[in-house]
């Protein structure tokens, strides 16, 4: 069927005023709410829309108050969430789709389901738990923390591995500032709610993006839905990633809009919107080291369209990369730069997820096959959508295709640390949520196949659309909760375990070294510029035997580098072991074992002991047991 | 626009300012430098720009159906270029001031808030 040529993406037919509407008058969208409240069948028809949003608030707020999060399984949160949160979460779904699939529904509603579901997903481990949770979020506080003492951007060679975070030291500074500026003693205060806020700030953007390739609101909050339900990939969390791509999709968004191949004389007006965005570029620059290229692919892959042939935004991208890059960052990319060149192009060895990241244990492997069957069914979802939407919509939305299949070239390029693969799919997830909804949305119709060619979108009546897609939206949003916060044996700390540490922190003299199994306690990183730590389970098999074959000697040998004043510290935490259990590292009777032989030995003496773990200290060289192994 | 909106975002940095001399920690201090923080530098800015930017359509779906569809993705665009603007420039500003061995909390509000007070202050570009 031939397009006509209003079907370009530009704005409709213009000046033309459609004829007069034969259909119904559409629901008032920004009519005053008042007026309406005092009309009795308004207020009735209003009922099945406020409930569900009402009903499923007030289940959280009961389910919240319900659960216990003192003995985590392997299933973390999931295993404790009552049921009546299962049923808030089924009546607010189930209410989206019978809000939103009335195409002359305004943006309100859906919008207030929308918070509720945030709420729900995002808000619920902040209110649940006592302390924040990620043993790196932990560590991006102690990053702030390192900025607030030092007052200054260090160098490698004072900072070891942590020197990364001076190279991109912009969201560390900038909430060093809020910090300060709002009082709070450190950023611990607010950092478990910052999903919740990190995750609304990319609410407009994305509204934003998906309103240039369709006007049919049910489309746009079924993408919003569908996208805020597969973000699981946790990178809300307190962290540089969280701020990036914010800012990334707000940039796109723009782009999206204003981008256009200039015509002549254009040029001029559409420098200020480009000038409006270098502030965020640079901020994307200074934050992150992945996301300014995943926004320079993205970018280049638009200039290749001919409907956005404009390179200036990209060159201004490639501008600010590059003073930042040869600059401040440069010393951390003269070593790392050599070991990117040897990964490109490994994209098996890229897309691998880390060392001891195998699952383990039928609780951590179901958790992480429910979160690829989410992943899976979203793209499933969206090849449905693109196939049923046919050559309109993809003439349409084009670049939303582009954007959905680029992030793919960097899992060619890169491995991030093990963490590309996660990296990608959140990428891609904006635009291929689009497609996912149209899947579950009638096809549009061309322009041309109705008479005033204004493109009003088909109902979503009958048997199909009232039971098919609520059924996939429940399912959906439904294994959201175990991808996201199946993990919390090992991301959560209790209090208990907090306090065991900072006690360590509070004795240890300047150059002490603490040496604990893995990285994921809470303060693992806290004073890293005066403490040091070692964790041995990143170190060579051999010398990870070593250490069970003989624990306490081995561990004494480790920590024989530490000259007085400084001592030598070993810490056992609960969150160590339970990372080690879920990721197959050691087993926690490995890790019992190597604490009762420290515990036993005359080497070490313990300093610190509650239900969360122990913390021993190597006694000083004159109070050397006889009998021990030279080195 | 009036002289009075164009001097909200300025007032709210001041405003901010006067609030860190309250408690730590407390809702009245914390409410009016977060809001600043997430408004106040983007919207002067995009107030600044105002008849620069207008009047240049915007690429959008080829549906016409939906009227006031365009003036409603307008202002959302709006809103996310005022959020996206505020952050940036909190970033931008932090992490220079450390740079330069000079950062505390209340510096970086004070230089916020000057070029919010600036962009409010000065004489807008004329459009196209």
């Amino acid at each position: 069927m031939q397009q006509p040529a209003t079907d370009s993406g530009r704005p409709g037919p213009t000046g033309e005023k459609p004829a007069p509407d034969p259909r119904p008058p559409a629901a008032p969208t920004g009519s005053t709410g008042f007026a309406r409240f005092t009309d009795r069948a308004r207020l009735r028809s209003l009922v099945p829309l406020a409930a569900p949003p009402v009903v499923a608030l007030v289940l959280w707020a009961v389910a919240v108050s319900l659960t216990d999060v003192s003995e985590l399984s392997d299933y973390g949160l999931l295993a404790e969430l009552p049921a009546v949160f299962w049923a808030g979460l089924a009546v607010l779904t189930a209410g989206f789709w019978f809000c939103v699939r009335d195409p002359a529904r305004g943006n309100r509603w859906p919008l207030a389901y929308t918070l509720v579901l945030l709420v729900m997903e995002r808000a619920t481990q902040a209110a649940v738990y006592p302390t924040p949770l990620y043993a790196w979020a932990w560590k991006h506080d102690a990053v702030i923390e390192h900025l607030l003492t030092a007052g200054r951007l260090q160098r490698g060679e004072e900072l070891g591995d942590m020197a990364v975070y001076d190279q991109w030291p912009g969201f560390f500074a900038a909430q060093a500032a809020l910090v300060r500026l709002t009082g709070a003693e450190n950023a611990l205060a607010f950092m478990a709610w910052w999903p919740l806020i990190s995750s609304l700030l990319l609410l407009a953007p994305l509204l934003l993006i998906y309103r240039t390739f369709t006007q049919d609101r049910r489309l746009i909050w079924t993408a919003v839905w569908l996208f805020y339900v597969a973000n699981w990939v946790g990178q809300d969390y307190f962290s540089p990633q969280s701020l990036a791509f914010a800012l990334y999709l707000g940039v796109v968004a723009v782009a999206l809009r204003r981008a256009e191949r200039p015509a002549p004389g254009r040029r001029s007006r559409q420098l200020v919107w480009f000038a409006l965005l270098v502030p965020l570029i640079a901020a994307i620059v200074i934050a992150h080291q992945l996301t300014p290229v995943m926004l320079a692919v993205g970018l280049a892959a638009l200039a290749l369209m001919r409907r956005y042939r404009d390179w200036t935004l990209l060159l201004a991208l490639i501008v600010v990369f590059l003073a930042w890059n040869l600059t401040a960052s440069l010393p951390f990319l003269r070593e790392a730069v050599p070991d990117m060149i040897s990964s490109f192009g490994k994209v098996a060895d890229n897309l691998e997820t880390g060392y001891g990241a195998t699952p383990t244990g039928t609780g951590a492997l179901v958790v992480s096959w429910t979160a690829r069957l989410l992943s899976a069914g979203v793209v499933l979802l969206a090849a449905v959508g693109v196939l049923r939407g046919g050559k309109l919509l993809r003439h349409r939305a084009r670049p939303l295709l582009l954007l959905a299949g680029v992030p793919l070239l960097m899992a060619v390029a890169n491995d991030y640390g093990s963490e590309m693969i996660f990296r990608v799919l959140m990428f891609m997830l904006p635009a291929l949520c689009f497609f996912a909804a149209a899947a579950l949305l009638p096809p549009a119709r061309p322009l041309a196949a109705e008479p005033d060619g204004s493109g009003a979108p088909r109902p979503a009546t009958g048997v199909w659309y009232a039971v098919a897609p609520p059924v996939v939206l429940l399912t959906l949003t439904a294994l959201f909760v175990p991808s996201y916060a199946g993990k919390d044996r090992l991301s959560y700390f209790p209090p208990e375990e907090v306090s065991l540490v900072r006690g360590v922190f509070e004795q240890a003299p300047k150059g002490s070294l603490v040496v604990a199994a893995h990285r994921n306690y809470p303060l693992a990183y806290a004073s890293y510029w005066d403490v040091g730590h070692y964790w041995f389970l990143d170190d060579a098999k051999e010398h990870v035997d070593k250490i069970l074959k003989d624990p306490a000697g081995t561990l004494a040998r480790d920590m024989s580098g530490v000259t007085a004043p400084a001592r030598g510290y070993l810490l056992l935490t609960r969150g160590q072991i339970a990372n080690s259990e879920m990721n197959g590292m050691l087993t926690g009777e490995e890790l019992r074992r190597i604490e009762r032989s420290v515990a036993s030995s005359p080497l070490f003496e313990e300093v610190g002991r509650n239900s969360a773990g122990a913390v021993f200290r190597l006694k000083s060289p004159t109070a050397e047991a006889p009998g021990k192994e030279t080195p | 626009m009036t002289l009075a909106l164009r001097a909200l975002p300025a007032l709210a940095g001041w405003l901010a300012l006067a609030a860190t001399a309250l408690p730590a920690g407390s809702a009245i201090r914390v409410a009016p430098v977060a809001l600043f923080l997430l408004l106040g530098p983007g919207a002067a800015l995009l107030a600044f720009c105002g008849p620069a930017l207008g009047g240049h359509r915007a690429l959008g779906p080829a549906e016409s159906w939906d009227e006031g569809f365009e003036r409603d993705s307008d202002r959302i665009e709006r809103l996310v270029l005022a959020v996206g603007l505020s952050l940036s420039a909190a970033v931008v500003c932090a992490t220079a001031l450390i740079a330069a061995q000079a950062f505390s909390g209340p510096r970086v509000l004070i230089a916020l808030t000057l070029l919010t007070t600036a962009a409010a202050c000065a004489p807008r570009p004329r459009k196209g």
